[in-house]
């Protein structure tokens, strides 16, 4: 009987501990941290496919809203040929988006509409202080530990 | 007073709906997705029905048939295709759109009623049976004509085809000289390859031709919108009106007033405020397929080197551009849109 309780209350405790977790700032920071990691590993390995895969569509750079899947894969290797790179990424700034994330990135009805209709709650939004600017980078949870890129902004 | 409104709303939505022809989907292969006008998105299936406003997409690997009441359109690989609609005269019209890519039409018979097929800087009236459109990166378009003819009107000039013609229509600009071929000489990659290609080349020039074609919509939103405004007021005016003859005379007499003034005025109406949102739906997939791609190309070249003449004349000149977007375009969109 306590073994059968147990193998109840188990699982119950274990959702409930990750729950406060997930809204702790501290597993938040880390969080977006680990996130941070996965991205700018790839951009630094130059590996444009890893990178085109992490991403989905519609993709909004700075204020453009690319449809093309094949658009944001182009995108990513253009970047990488032209040398780019993202040394020294430090992360400023995390937040869940809110209403006025999408100033962030372009204060445009489009923009705006992007944000309400694309991006779903719980979505981060992270600013990088990097050697060449400043980035702002839009994550989707894909699931429980990999993020989607689906917003990139800068450098500015 | 409710029964009258409600019979006028019905012949309204009856008559504006009158040119808006449903397509079916006949066959699709690979990487082939529809949007629908409401916003929702998922893939094309055999059987599905697009309406005014849908899109269909089709990816590298993909295909797609659809059918039109007797209009057969192939639409190839790396294509966008919508279904709009817009007023002529004193009718609703179907207008195909080709955004990007390239489509084969085949027409089985000619009633003389047939859409119009549209690019981003082209529109065609068609009364031939056979014809391929390619759309290209930088927004211009090519018409090839197997069979029949097609007239091709841009910047304001007219070109006729007849079967074995094709003619080129760069962004912004009036038809070039019509040339012998026939489609299958004809490959879109090649032709793409060629367009994506001059237009990185020059892309302050390439920028040039959108700023045209933006300005020519932006016109015609104003003076649809602006019109429209004016048909509103007169409508308001000639409702309060006719609730006075209902009032004073009774409900026949508001009913014939209904008919023969407030109607017709309804009607004109619909049809200015359907081809403000068509001139604004255009200017929206200039702004995506060809603009926010020239922006999004040319941000990769350019982000290891912000500094450079060429990206920094056009950052400035595209910001220009988006301000005149979002202060006359924007307001006729809604969030489904995007």
């Amino acid at each position: 009987m306590q073994k059968h309780l147990l193998r109840r209350v188990v699982p119950v405790l274990a959702c409930a501990v990750a729950l406060s977790l997930s809204s702790c700032a501290t597993f938040q920071r880390w969080g977006d941290q680990g996130a941070v990691r996965q991205v700018t590993g790839e951009i630094k390995a130059a590996n444009a496919p890893a990178l085109a895969a992490r991403s989905v569509t519609p993709f909004l750079l700075d204020g453009e809203i690319v449809l093309i899947p094949s658009d944001v894969a182009d995108f990513w290797a253009g970047v990488l040929k032209a040398g780019f790179t993202i040394d020294g990424a430090t992360l400023d700034a995390g937040a869940a988006v809110s209403p006025q994330s999408y100033q962030k990135f372009a204060d445009t009805m489009e923009v705006k509409a992007f944000f309400s209709r694309y991006v779903k709650s719980g979505s981060r939004i992270l600013e990088l202080n990097t050697a060449s600017g400043t980035h702002v980078l839009l994550l989707v949870k894909s699931d429980w530990f990999t993020w989607k890129i689906i917003g990139f902004k800068g450098p500015f | 007073m409710k029964r009258l409104t409600a019979s006028a709303a019905f012949f309204l939505a009856a008559a504006l709906s009158v040119g808006a022809v449903p397509a079916d989907v006949t066959y699709t292969e690979g990487d082939a997705s529809v949007r629908l006008k409401n916003g929702t998105q998922k893939d094309a299936e055999i059987g599905a029905v697009l309406n005014t406003g849908d899109t269909l997409k089709t990816g590298g690997d993909g295909q797609a048939e659809l059918d039109q009441k007797g209009v057969t359109i192939k639409i190839a690989r790396n294509t966008v295709f919508t279904l709009m609609e817009k007023a002529q005269g004193n009718q609703s019209t179907s207008v195909l759109s080709v955004t990007l890519g390239s489509i084969k039409f085949h027409y089985n018979k000619l009633t003389g009623t047939e859409p119009q097929v549209r690019t981003n800087g082209a529109l065609a009236g068609v009364r031939g049976t056979d014809f391929t459109v390619f759309a290209g990166a930088d927004g211009s378009t090519l018409f090839t004509v197997d069979s029949g003819e097609v007239s091709v009107e841009a910047g304001g000039q007219t070109v006729a085809l007849d079967a074995g013609q094709g003619v080129e229509v760069p962004l912004g600009q009036p038809p070039g000289g019509t040339f012998a071929v026939h489609s299958d000489q004809q490959d879109y990659r090649t032709w793409n390859a060629d367009k994506l290609a001059a237009m990185l080349a020059d892309p302050l020039a390439a920028l040039g031709s959108v700023e045209t074609a933006m300005a020519d919509y932006i016109k015609n939103v104003g003076d649809y919108a602006a019109s429209y405004q004016e048909y509103r007021q007169r409508l308001d005016a000639e409702r309060q009106k006719r609730a006075q003859i209902f009032t004073e005379q009774g409900a026949d007499a508001a009913q014939k007033y209904e008919q023969d003034v407030v109607t017709p005025l309804a009607l004109q109406a619909g049809y200015l405020e359907l081809n403000v949102r068509f001139y604004a739906l255009a200017a929206l997939s200039l702004r995506r397929f060809v603009a926010g791609r020239l922006y999004v190309i040319l941000k990769a070249r350019s982000i290891a080197t912000p500094t450079d003449p060429t990206w920094v004349s056009f950052t400035s000149r595209f910001d220009a551009l988006l301000a005149s977007f979002e202060k006359s375009i924007a307001p006729q969109l809604v969030a489904v849109d995007i």
